[in-house]
């Protein structure tokens, strides 16, 4: 999966599921879309989709600290290079 | 130090209509909100026994955004839609909601029923794997108390929150409970009431029992009867009430608009059986409402029964009222137009003794056509009759043995 699918993916997973539209990928979600932990964990559902395979609950509390897109696209490209 | 209690604005979601003039207008006409149940659920459709409801089957413009909405299951969104009206009829801003002096009295039989069906569905999951497939939001959905703080985090408010979970007896706890946090000082104003959403498992419950009505089912419009000799059994119904409960100082310093006020509440326990109505405790839960309100028993107009068209329940009931208040004040029971909306029948039956108040009229008990005898020796009310009312009686009852009455006053 390259970088530019991944985006593309977390962008309409974005506007999809959590009505955030055409954001910064180096912008804080949290601080201006609300992003909460209960969001943080949805999202990692549909990552899990994403990449066909479940997150280890280490992979998950890694994933609490991520805070852009940016952030969100390098985590999911370390967890399938991990996962290979 | 004891302060007066009024209430200061209202709004309800029933199988009869949301909002006054609908409701209003179903109840003169004797219009029921008992329909054949949904078919949605085959497993269950297939074996229940009663396939009548009282259902909100129309659409409500819901305006939550996301960020509320994500934790609201069916139940909490009749919640914060009743909280949301009443809030805005009464005029509270932003600063009073966060002031730590308002809070939420709140509650629904066990939170959302159907994303508890979608949680068990995943834990019983033949491949084992369906556990991961729990939302993240799906136990905020379907907690007991989800209702009270999905309202609490909506509108920002801060102050007390309690989250009555006493079946039947849900929204008159509520709103008791708030009117002591009121009278006492600890709280300057409470959004008090309860909400149950629709599902088949608690009809299946009730119809377990047996006791759900299963003998209208071709003509649903027909039951529940309260107090009827042909009464076979209650209806399950849905819903949603609401009451902004004020000290009246407050509710004048703001210049709100006071409807009525709250005078009196009870709550008792049995003592015993959890399902077996008791006329005892019935009785005792009267004297003491009737002592908390500081009035006698011919000073009450009106008694809403709780009467839910059970065989034991209504008989029970009837022999307690003509204890406590002879035949003086008038009787009617209010689930023969919607069902039984559990939780959330104390803060509706509320509602339409303020519409009562308002428009001074007693609405009769629906489908009430012959009393049975056992049943027969108060005054039911059999058909609309104009009258002031000065004073309400509510009684609820609940599995578990639990009684209320709540006791609420025209505004003069």
């Amino acid at each position: 999966m390259t970088r530019d699918i991944i985006v593309d993916r977390i962008l309409s997973i974005l506007k999809e599921e959590f009505e955030i539209e055409n954001p910064d990928l180096d912008e804080n979600l949290t601080d201006t879309y609300e992003f909460d932990s209960i969001d943080a964990i949805a999202l990692l559902e549909h990552v899990e989709d994403m990449i066909g395979a479940p997150l280890t609950q280490e992979e998950k509390k890694r994933a609490m600290e991520l805070r852009t897109i940016n952030q969100i696209c390098d985590y999911i490209e370390r967890v399938i290079k991990n996962k290979k | 130090m004891e302060r007066r209690v009024v209430i200061t604005a209202e709004a309800a979601i029933t199988p009869i209509g949301h909002g006054k003039k609908e409701i209003w207008n179903n109840l003169v006409t004797r219009v029921s909100g008992v329909k054949n149940l949904k078919n949605r659920d085959e497993l269950l459709a297939k074996y229940l026994h009663s396939r009548v409801f009282g259902i909100v089957d129309y659409e409500i413009a819901y305006d939550f955004p996301r960020k509320f909405a994500k934790t609201l299951g069916p139940v909490s969104y009749y919640a914060c839609q009743v909280a949301k009206e009443v809030i805005d009829r009464a005029g509270m801003d932003r600063e009073t909601l966060s002031s730590g002096r308002v809070g939420v009295a709140f509650g629904s039989i066990h939170g959302s029923p159907t994303v508890q069906r979608h949680i068990y569905e995943a834990f019983f999951d033949p491949s084992h794997t369906g556990y991961t497939k729990i939302n993240a939001t799906d136990y905020l959905k379907s907690m007991v108390h989800t209702t009270a703080v999905n309202i609490t985090r909506m509108f920002g408010i801060t102050g007390r929150v309690i989250s009555s979970c006493t079946a039947c007896t849900t929204a008159s706890q509520s709103i008791g409970y708030g009117y002591e946090s009121i009278k006492y000082g600890l709280q300057d104003a409470m959004i008090c009431g309860a909400a149950d959403e629709y599902d088949l498992t608690t009809v299946a419950v009730f119809d377990n029992l047996l006791a759900c009505s299963t003998a209208f089912n071709d003509t649903p419009h027909l039951t529940p009867r309260p107090f009827d000799v042909r009464r076979d059994g209650l209806v399950i119904g849905e819903g949603a009430g609401a009451l902004m409960l004020e000290e009246y100082e407050h509710a004048k310093k703001r210049g709100a608009q006071v409807i009525a006020e709250v005078i009196g509440f009870a709550c008792s326990n049995n003592g015993g059986d959890l399902i077996l109505p008791n006329a005892e405790g019935v009785k005792r839960t009267i004297r003491m409402g009737l002592e908390n309100a500081r009035i006698n028993p011919g000073d009450v107009d009106l008694i809403s029964a709780h009467a839910t068209a059970t065989k034991m329940g209504d008989i029970v009931e009837a022999q307690a009222i003509h204890s406590e208040y002879g035949t003086g004040p008038y009787v009617s029971g209010f689930k023969g137009y919607i069902g039984h909306t559990m939780s959330a029948c104390g803060a509706i039956e509320a509602i339409f003794a303020l519409y009562m108040m308002q428009e001074g009229a007693i609405i009769p008990t629906l489908n009430l056509e012959e009393a049975d005898p056992r049943c027969g020796m108060v005054n039911h009310t059999m058909q609309v009759r104009e009258k002031d009312i000065n004073i309400v009686s509510i009684h609820n009852f609940a599995f578990g043995g639990v009684n209320t009455s709540l006791f609420i006053k025209k505004w003069r």
